[in-house]
């Protein structure tokens, strides 16, 4: 037994190389992302423009932002339904705080603080007082949109472009808009945290089996009110990014937004149950959804036909999900047949 | 090897409100002994593991560890005096690899990021100590068979150096050829100085690995034989109380 055991030892300690990873389902859901991009680039000349890919780079951002946090949220068996809210809520703080005078980067810091503790009001009632984080963070979607509304009255705050705030949402770097930027970053830093740390470790420990790392030691409500602690900081970031780009902080803003989130992260092969979860994966199903969104409209489709399509889509995958795979394993079990 | 046993456990009681769950039990463990703890369902044994390994407290009783008297409050604080459990169904993470499974809340780190490489050539190393054959430390646990997990539970439980190894039921459900490799592992551990309990209903499994068996009835510990003196008809009656007064 122990030769066998020697035998396969130079296997069990070769590394993971890159295209054994390539070779993994997510790697087909990139080639569904480039099939679906191909197929609007054909059908409208005005696609595949510099000017429009731009647009969807800046469009996906805030969704990547918090799909990236959101991995991590789904991961550990959870769930956040309040980031449109707390989007909503951080661009009216934003707005309101500018116009008193506070300067950008103060602003800013503060946003994303106030979307932290968001999260971490989801987190501290999913975890330490045993509520399903569906529930609390339904009832938070609530009563953080209403607090916005309440600040507003239901109108909109307008942002002055000359402010720094402002030129996060219009400037733009090596010919890519900085918001994109910034989700890039988000990304690799959520990346490395999943897949390089403890902490998205025990996220998908907890999401396979949360009694099995609470006995081994982990202060598994911890980990979790930080995982949704963390969705609230992006959800934040989020709101400073929308709020800058439409140069106002708007109350009814982000409404599906949540929607989007989640349906990026269970296309990106996020299993809804918990346990398995792709950050590269999540970014795919973000970029996925912003070309069809995009497409859609170049194409000629009413802007109503999105929502329709993209709860569709939702309900597909969450369907298939359901069923133990996610789309990109059902493709693949349909094109190795 | 000393006089002084492992473990003792004397006169261990506790109740849930009415219900009395163990009335009184004695227990003890030797260094490299494998006991088997037998009993008819709701015997008490699961409670009992559960007072040892810290996940509940005693109403009254001792525990004793190397002599020293000694009460668990939480699992952390017999995880601390080296007492190990491997749960029938809590034990691994099916979605994390067989390397992560084995380090689970201590892996090793440079600043805060894990040590990979370490982690998974110490797996293939001590998975190979022990005798335990996967096809790779990268594999998902959820990919291995029922033997090949329980083989990684018990690893994983053993790799933290425990001086007590409680294992409850690890050849449920098992494979023939799973049930061998499992059993020959405890033996191992055993033989490295670990006292072992063994909690089974597969008295044929006893007769295999362990030295001694402790029956328990009704929450109480009522005999305590060397495997060597029992056939399977008096380890049944000692089960049983067969012929034996009953409470």
């Amino acid at each position: 037994m122990s030769s066998e055991v020697r035998a396969t030892r130079r296997k069990t300690v070769a590394p993971v190389t890159w295209s054994q990873r390539l070779s993994t389902p997510t790697a087909l859901m990139f080639m569904v992302t480039a099939a679906v991009f191909i197929v609007f680039s054909i059908s409208s000349e005005n696609f595949f423009t510099t000017q429009n890919l731009t647009n969807i780079a800046v469009q996906v951002a805030p969704v990547a932002i918090v799909a990236v946090a959101g991995t991590f949220v789904i991961t550990a068996a959870m769930i956040d339904l309040s980031t449109g809210s707390i989007l909503a809520l951080v661009g009216v703080v934003g707005a309101s705080l500018l116009a008193s005078g506070l300067q950008s980067v103060f602003v800013i810091l503060i946003c994303i603080a106030v979307g932290a503790l968001c999260g971490l009001v989801n987190g501290w009632f999913s975890t330490y007082q045993g509520m399903p984080s569906f529930i609390v963070t339904l009832a938070t979607m609530s009563v953080l949109r209403g607090i916005a509304l309440l600040m507003t009255k239901g109108f909109s705050i307008a942002i002055p472009s000359a402010l720094v705030f402002a030129q996060l949402g219009q400037s733009s770097f090596l010919g890519l808009g900085l918001t994109a930027w910034v989700a890039i970053v988000c990304v690799v830093i959520g990346s490395v945290v999943f897949y390089r740390m403890r902490f998205g470790q025990y996220i998908t420990g907890i999401g396979s089996n949360e009694e099995s790392v609470r006995r081994a030691g982990v202060r598994t409500n911890f980990v979790k009110m930080m995982a949704l602690t963390l969705s609230g900081a992006a959800a934040g970031l989020a709101g400073v990014i929308t709020a800058a780009r439409l140069g106002s902080g708007d109350a009814n803003s982000g409404v599906d937004f949540a929607l989007t989130v989640i349906t990026a992260v269970v296309l990106g092969g996020t299993d809804l149950l918990g346990g398995r979860g792709s950050v590269i994966g999540t970014v795919i199903g973000a970029v996925l959804i912003g070309v069809i969104t995009n497409g859609l409209v170049m194409i000629g489709m009413s802007a109503y036909v999105v929502p329709i399509v993209t709860g569709s889509i939702l309900l597909i995958v969450i369907w298939i999900n359901l069923r133990g795979k996610n789309l990109a394993q059902l493709l693949k079990q349909i094109v190795t047949r | 090897m000393g006089d002084i046993p492992l473990v003792e456990l004397v006169d261990i009681r506790k109740s849930f409100g009415a219900v009395v769950a163990l009335q009184g039990v004695d227990l003890t463990l030797g260094r490299g002994e494998v006991l088997g703890l037998v009993g008819d369902n709701g015997a008490g044994k699961s409670t009992l593991m559960k007072i040892l390994a810290g996940s509940v407290q005693q109403d009254s009783g001792e525990i004793r560890v190397n002599g020293e008297s000694v009460r668990f409050a939480n699992p952390s604080e017999a995880q601390h005096h080296k007492i190990g459990i491997v749960y029938q169904d809590l034990a691994l993470c099916e979605s994390l690899d067989v390397a992560g499974n084995l380090f689970l809340g201590r892996e090793p780190t440079v600043g805060p990021f894990l040590k990979r490489k370490e982690m998974h050539e110490t797996a293939a190393r001590v998975l190979s100590d022990f005798g335990v054959s996967v096809k790779s430390t990268h594999q998902l646990v959820g990919e291995l068979s029922g033997g090949q997990r329980q083989s990684v539970a018990i690893t994983r439980a053993a790799f933290t150096n425990p001086s007590v190894l409680i294992l409850d039921e690890p050849t449920a459900a098992l494979a023939v050829a799973e049930v061998e490799s499992v059993l020959a592992l405890i033996r191992d551990v055993a033989s490295k100085g670990v006292g072992v309990i063994l909690i089974t209903h597969r008295l044929q499994d006893l007769f295999r690995v362990c030295d001694r068996v402790t029956a328990m009835y009704e929450g109480q510990s009522v005999e305590d034989a060397l495997i060597g003196d029992l056939d399977i008809e008096s380890l049944v009656a000692m089960i049983t109380r067969e012929g034996k007064d009953r409470k």
